[in-house]
Parts: structure tokens; C-alpha cells; sequence
């Protein structure tokens, strides 16, 4: 039966190539269209560690202007960011199995071959919990100890970018490398790691690549490794030496706790409460205590990462998709117009009603079938394009994955099903006499 | 003319003539709403800087090593870049208008802290800024030499500067029912400047930030081991200079990384780039659309004409010219657009109304339905012509044949 339907179909298609071309290509640029657009909406906002986004908690606490709110729109919100001073206390106080500091930063490094010309790179200036913490995968050996952090040893982690460049992907574990004139030890090699979104530090773009080198964030006074990132302050305060920015209330380093279970968050909380009124106390910390965690995925939300944009593309998309529905209903019913003396002619010889709508409905299904397929070569294409529009993305960002292909191709089907549906139904509602006296 | 047919016509075929229209209505919500967005676009990337950025070539450099010093260095390589055949002036710069990135403070009239302050961008340079930049002061004066002192993080003590330029926005901001020049502005630490100067108009460094054309020129170099250089050429002296001040900047001193040599227009054009993919993604879309819309009007309209053939066969036969039956489906394809319209015009601001609620899109300009309304009816006109030319193609004769 199946493949009598399948025959059929085919004479179907054959008979009016025009139409069925146009139905396919109506199908393909809307699938393709619509995919396009929720594939980055997708990628913009899905989960970069699912296996543990609800024990990573971004922390924030409120050391803001006493005058002022740190977002006048927004006036509920601490700040961002963390100055130096409290994320340092935090770190070393904080109830917390894991936690993290952090900033951007760039430095030059010297590459082992004196004969080039030294360069500079991104760099993370973090503890080294971060690479635990965020399940960072690596080539070569791995991050370093609290042991290293607390006494501020000069060691690193390459991004497999930067050991590529420079060792030509051999393992470096153990080598030396200097960096801002000072001699490093690399203790390990990321293996190719690109979360996005770039969920650690989404506030310095979260679409991008990691850092090429991760560094020991203790070594920020000794380096007097300044912020490449954001950083914002509120009160005017004179700073000449790198001392003075230290007890700065600028605030510009992002913070992190890993707390598995809720008793842990609550414990942490009552943490940063406590040490918010010790700083009152010395006189700083004067808003009303205000401090919070947010989860990965809570955060995500609060940074607003997704970008509107594309929110308003994926909408638009998909009402594109539907102008491109209503064509293929409006085509498919002239075709099954057009057949419904064959039509007729069948049921007059015998074939029930159900058979000839399963009949038209192999027939909408192939050409949804075909639509879906050029509409995913449609969707690589047009993906391909936009990521060719825009520098300093990762390619991450653009790629189709399953679910999203096998969404184009159950959406085309779908589609095609709906779209022929009522046409296939309609044309068999018709009574044969009538349509073959017509002749 | 021939409404009362057309339209019997017409009902005789509901779905179609239903979904056709469907389809053209939500066409015009989709074209019209992303025109608009397009045009937004387009207005923000087209605002005029008031700088000579066409011009302008940009440096990054950092020093390296313990022992860099840096204010020899930032005075050598002025020295060479301003003697350069070709180079109308340049200037050390702490941020790049319109790139993206730069710092920001705020600048009250009142020495009060509890007075909202006006948030401006901080340019710090010299006084070869505004020639090299080459914005145009229209009161007061530019600074004098002796302003320009270096400031050596963790040497020398930061000084809040005597004098300041600000731009007209800003001035307007600060003082808006007064003339700004000669008044005093406090700074965070309540310390005071002095407005010497007004540029006309200059853009600052975050194109989405509605304070763009707030702006401060301070007098002052930061002698960091980061600095950058704004470089003006003389008119289309640009790309034939920008390797030769690569090549000269790196061998006057090899002790440092040259981060980036970039045209300014080349910094603008990333900064606009995500507002250029939407307006490029929006234009492709609205041409596919069309493209659809056109293709399935030419299908309908073929299908419509080749089951009447018959009856145009008789209609010729009974006298009608070729130009009545051309007339007859262009008038029943108008009939079935403006349908599509009418509802599309509701749909249209449905759709504008979510974009202007979920997204803060301002509101929807009423020209551009109507605009929507007149293309969509052209592109109908025209696609519906091909069929309607064939159908009156059709001889008499047929009319007598059997089918």
C-alpha cells in the first residue's frame, strides 16, 4: 500500500512540477528562515553547564554609593562587580567548598623563540578553583592549588590557542615562559573550551572566546595587573599609586561560589550579610544591605544575555514562516483542485475516502520532507552568512545541532502536513459524480 | 467596471482567495515592521561624528619592560608621527571616539553631592587633539601648551586640569538656560575646571549610549605603558600611510608590541556591525518575502486562468477585447491584495505594537504602512500581469472546442 501511495505521489508531483517546486521552495525559505533565527536564539540561551548550573552561584554585594543605587533604573540591584577588598575577604572568609575572583587582563608575553617579536594577550587573572569549578577541560596536566595561589607563585594555564602558537601543540607542562618579565611555570593546557554563552564572565561580552592565558589573581599586586574589562566606580577618590586603586571602591572583579545544596547557599548569605554590617561598622557598606546570588541560568537572565535583536529576528522568522504556510496551503489547494477529476475518478472505482487523503497526505509529506531538507541546507547557508558578518564570535554560536535540525525537519513535515491537510480533505469531500460530470 | 463578476468570481474560490489574501496581510506586517527597524538602522550608522574620521588612523602601542619611559617615548614618537609627509597633525588620546570602549565620568554645576550629576565621556589629550580629530570649536579657545602635563601613574600626583572643552550637548546639559563658556564644573572629589572652549559637535565612544554627543577634552597626558594615538592625514594620504607608521613606530623603538594600527573607520564600522547584520538580515528577509509573495500571486493567478479557459474563450467570443481580460484578473488580483492590505494594516500594528511593548522599539512611523500598502500592490500588479497577458492570449475558438 505504502508503496502504491508513494508512486502516486510521485505522478502527483511529476504532474504539476510548477506548483510542487513552488510548494518545496515556500517550505525550504521558511524553515530555513525561521531555523536560522531560533538556532542563534538557541545557543544564545542555553544552558553552558547543565551538569552543575544550579550549585555555581555569581555573588554580589552591595557596596554602592550611599547617595545613589548602582543602577538608577533598576534601583534593587547591587552592583555588578566586586572591588578588590571585598572580593579578597570573601575568597579567604566565604563558607564555600569552591569560589572564585576574577578579571580581565592583557599581558605580553615572550614567546620561547627569542627571535620573535614579543605580543600581547587576553588574559584571566583568577584563582585556581575556576578550573574545577567550571569542569574546564584540559590537554595537559591541569590547573594549580590553593597551596600556589596562597602563596602567589608565578605559575599558568594555557588556552590550546596560545600552546599551539607558541610550542606548536606539544605538551608544556613544566616549561617556562615569560610573561610581563616574569618567569612562569606552565602547569597545564585547556583543551579546546568555548562555552557559550560565555557564561563565567558574560559582562565583558558573553559571546567570546576564553582567555588565551589564566593567571594567578594573588599576583595582581605584585604585577599591578590593571582590568582590561569593566570595571565602575561611584565615589572620587584620588588614586596615584596602584595601592591607592587596591583600596579603591572601584569595583571590577567578578565573583563566584559553587554551593551544592540550598542549606549552603543559605549559609553563604548569611555570610555576606554578616560581613556587609562588619563594613559598616568601618564605615563603608553604607545602603541598606543588599546582597545576592544568582545561579548560571538566573544570571544569564538578570545580564539580559540574549540579545534583543535576535529575540525580535526569531519572532519576525516566524512569521515569515507563516506568510510562507499560507502560500503552500493556498498552492497545494489549486494543485488538489486541479486532480480532483483523478480524484474523483478513484473513488468512483472504489477507494474510500481515508485512502485518498492518506494518498494526498504521501504526497504533502514528501514535498514537506524535500522543503525541510534544503531548508537545513538553507539554514547552514544562511547561519554561514551572518557568522561571516560578524568578527570575534565563536563559531560556537552558529553551529546546528540536533535538536535544532531535528526541529527543522519535524517543523517542515509539520508544516507540509498542515498545509495540506485541509486541501487533501477538502479535494476528497467533493462527490465523484458531480466532479466527473463537470468533465 | 466589472466589480459585480470579479467578485462572484471570487467567491466561488473562498480558501484561496482567503489565504492569498492571509498571506499578503501578514507579508505587510513583516515588510513593513522591518523596513522600519532597517531605517532606524541606517539613521543611527549615518549620524554625523563631527570629526574627520574619514582621516583618521588609530594606535595602540604598550611598553614593555621595567625600564620604559614612558613619557620619552610618548614625546618621540609625537615628534615622528607629526613630521611625517602626509600627517596633518596627531595626538596622544586616553580613549577612541566611537570604539566602544573608554571611561566616562560624571560633572555637576553645583558643588553638592546630592545634586544628579551629567554623565559625559573623558577624553584626556593634548592640544593637537581637536585639529587631529578635527572638530570644530566654535567659542572659546583651544588649550595652551603649558596645560598639557604628563601624568605618570604611581610617580606623579593626579591634578584635576584648570581648564576644560566641552560640547555643545554637554554644555546644554550642564547649563541649560546659561552660556556654559567661563562657567565652573565640579568634578566626583567637588574640585572645579573651568570651561575655555565649545566644540560645535563631536561624538563620543559608545554608539548605543543615548549620552553620545556628551563630551569632555581634558588637557593632560597618561603616561601609562598602554597609549594611544590618533593620527589625521591629509585626504586620501590614509592607506598609504598606515603601513609606513606601522613600520616607523616599530623601529623607533622595538622594546614594545604595537597592539593595533587601525583606520578609525574601520573601529566605527565594528561598532555598528551588530546594527548592519540586522539591518543586512531584515533587507534579505523582506526580498525573499516578495520574492514568495510574487511567485505564489503568479501561481494562483496561473491556476485561476487555466480553469478559465473556457470562459475567457467565451468571453472573447462574445466580444470581450484582450485589454478587457487583462483588466479582469488585474482587477481581481487588486481586489484580492487590497483585501490582504486592509487586514495587513491591523496585523502590521499588532506586530509593531509587541515590538514597541517587548523591546523598546519606538513607535511605528504611519507612513511606512502606507508606503507598504502602495509597494505591495505594484509587486502584485506586476506578478499577476504574466498570467492575465496569457490568459488574453486565449483565442475565441477555444470556446467552441470541447475540453
Amino acid at each position: 500500500m505504502m508503496t502504491y501511495y508513494l508512486q502516486n505521489a510521485l505522478r502527483g508531483i511529476k504532474r504539476s512540477p510548477g506548483l510542487s517546486l513552488l510548494v518545496v521552495a515556500a517550505i525550504a525559505i521558511g524553515i530555513g528562515v525561521s531555523i536560522t533565527m531560533l538556532t542563534v536564539y538557541h545557543l544564545m540561551s542555553s544552558n553552558p553547564v547543565p551538569e552543575k548550573s544550579e550549585q555555581l552561584f555569581r555573588v554580589q554585594v552591595d557596596s554602592w554609593d550611599p547617595l545613589r543605587p548602582f543602577d538608577d533604573d533598576r534601583p534593587e540591584r547591587a552592583p555588578h562587580q566586586m572591588t578588590w577588598r571585598d572580593a579578597m575577604a570573601i575568597l579567604e572568609q566565604a563558607p564555600a567548598p569552591r569560589q572564585v575572583a576574577m578579571f580581565e587582563a592583557l599581558v605580553i608575553i615572550q614567546p620561547p623563540d627569542a627571535q620573535q617579536l614579543p605580543f600581547e594577550a587576553t588574559t584571566r587573572m583568577a584563582n585556581g578553583d575556576f578550573f574545577p569549578m567550571f569542569n574546564v577541560p584540559f590537554l595537559y596536566g591541569g590547573g594549580w592549588s590553593r597551596h600556589e595561589d596562597e602563596a602567589a607563585t608565578q605559575v599558568a594555564v594555557l588556552s590550546r590557542t596560545l600552546n599551539d602558537k607558541l610550542y606548536g601543540g606539544d605538551n608544556s607542562v613544566g616549561k617556562k615562559l615569560v610573561i610581563n618579565d616574569r618567569v612562569f611555570t606552565i602547569t597545564g593546557v585547556m583543551n579546546s573550551w568555548s562555552p557559550v554563552p560565555r557564561f563565567y564572565d558574560v559582562i565583558n561580552s558573553p559571546f567570546q572566546e576564553v582567555s588565551e592565558i589564566f593567571l594567578p589573581v594573588a599576583l595582581t599586586p605584585g604585577m599591578e595587573m590593571r582590568s582590561a574589562g569593566s570595571d565602575w566606580g561611584w565615589k572620587a577618590e584620588r588614586i596615584n599609586t596602584f595601592e591607592d586603586w587596591l583600596a579603591s571602591e572601584s569595583a571590577w572583579l567578578q565573583f563566584w561560589a559553587e554551593l551544592p545544596t540550598s542549606a549552603d547557599q543559605r549559609t553563604y548569605l548569611s555570610f555576606l550579610d554578616a560581613y556587609a554590617n562588619e563594613q559598616k561598622l568601618l564605615g563603608r557598606f553604607q545602603r541598606p544591605i543588599n546582597n545576592h546570588i544568582h545561579d548560571v541560568m538566573a544570571w544569564m537572565a538578570y545580564m539580559e544575555v540574549v540579545e534583543e535583536d535576535v529575540a525580535v529576528l526569531v519572532g519576525l522568522g516566524f512569521l515569515f514562516l507563516l506568510v510562507c504556510l499560507l502560500s503552500s496551503v493556498a498552492l497545494l489547494l489549486t494543485k488538489f483542485n486541479g486532480m480532483s477529476a483523478e480524484m474523483s475518478l478513484r473513488r468512483a472505482l472504489g477507494a474510500t475516502r481515508m485512502q485518498i487523503v492518506g494518498q494526498n497526505l504521501t504526497e504533502v509529506s514528501i514535498i514537506g520532507l524535500t522543503g525541510g531538507v534544503f531548508g537545513l541546507l538553507f539554514t547552514m547557508l544562511s547561519l554561514y552568512g551572518i557568522k561571516s558578518m560578524i568578527s570575534r564570535v565563536p563559531d560556537a554560536l552558529f553551529r546546528l545541532d540536533g535538536t535544532m535540525i531535528a526541529a527543522a525537519i519535524g517543523l517542515s513535515v509539520l508544516a507540509a502536513v498542515l498545509a495540506g491537510l485541509y486541501p487533501a480533505i477538502r479535494a476528497c469531500t467533493l462527490t465523484p459524480a458531480q466532479q466527473l460530470k463537470t468533465q | 467596471m466589472e466589480f459585480g463578476p470579479v467578485i462572484r468570481a471570487l467567491r466561488h474560490h473562498k480558501t484561496g482567495t482567503l489565504l492569498a489574501a492571509l498571506q499578503i496581510a501578514v507579508s505587510l506586517a513583516i515588510i513593513v515592521n522591518a523596513s522600519f527597524i532597517i531605517k532606524q538602522r541606517a539613521d543611527k550608522i549615518s549620524r554625523p561624528t563631527g570629526m574627520d574620521t574619514d582621516n583618521i588612523i588609530v594606535v595602540s602601542i604598550r611598553g614593555v619592560g621595567e625600564n620604559y619611559d614612558t613619557v620619552a617615548n610618548i614625546t618621540a614618537d609625537l615628534n615622528l608621527l607629526r613630521n611625517l609627509p602626509g600627517v596633518v597633525d596627531a595626538a596622544p588620546i586616553n580613549q577612541v571616539p566611537l570604539s566602544g570602549s573608554g571611561s566616562s565620568t560624571g560633572l555637576r554645576t553645583i558643588a553638592d553631592e546630592n545634586v544628579q550629576a551629567i554623565s559625559t565621556a573623558r577624553y584626556q589629550t593634548d592640544e593637537h587633539s581637536m585639529n587631529t580629530l578635527g572638530v570644530n570649536l566654535i567659542r572659546g579657545r583651544n588649550f595652551y601648551p603649558e596645560e598639557i602635563e604628563p601624568f605618570i601613574p604611581g610617580k606623579t600626583e593626579r591634578k584635576t586640569p584648570a581648564v576644560i572643552v566641552v560640547t555643545q550637548a554637554l554644555a546644554d546639559s550642564l547649563y541649560p538656560d546659561d552660556d556654559a563658556l567661563g562657567k565652573p564644573v565640579y568634578w566626583g572629589d567637588m574640585s572645579s575646571s573651568t570651561i575655555v572652549g565649545i566644540i560645535d559637535h563631536m561624538q563620543g565612544s559608545w554608539v548605543s549610549w543615548d549620552g553620545l554627543d556628551r563630551n569632555m577634552i581634558h588637557p593632560g597626558i597618561q603616561a601609562d605603558t598602554f597609549v594611544r594615538y590618533i593620527i589625521r592625514t591629509e585626504p586620501g594620504e590614509r592607506d598609504r600611510l598606515l603601513p609606513i607608521i606601522e613600520e616607523r613606530l616599530t623601529e623607533r623603538n622595538r622594546q614594545r608590541v604595537l597592539r593595533y594600527i587601525r583606520t578609525h573607520e574601520e573601529l566605527i564600522q565594528r561598532s555598528y556591525e551588530l546594527d548592519r547584520v540586522m539591518a543586512r538580515v531584515l533587507l534579505i528577509i523582506i526580498s525573499l518575502l516578495i520574492a514568495i509573495t510574487a511567485l505564489v500571486i503568479v501561481g494562483l493567478a496561473s491556476y485561476f486562468v487555466s480553469q478559465r479557459t473556457r470562459q475567457i474563450g467565451t468571453r472573447r467570443a462574445l466580444g470581450a477585447t484582450r485589454a478587457d481580460i487583462i483588466r479582469y484578473f488585474l482587477l481581481e488580483n487588486w481586489l484580492i491584495t487590497t483585501l490582504g492590505a486592509v487586514a495587513g494594516c491591523v496585523l502590521t500594528v499588532l506586530v509593531a505594537y509587541w515590538l514597541e511593548t517587548s523591546f523598546e522599539l519606538p513607535r511605528l512611523d504611519w507612513r511606512y504602512p502606507v508606503a507598504g500598502v502602495v509597494v505591495l500592490w505594484i509587486i502584485s500588479q506586476a506578478a499577476a500581469w504574466v498570467p492575465a497577458w496569457r490568459a488574453a492570449q486565449i483565442p475565441p475558438a477555444i470556446a467552441t472546442r470541447n475540453v
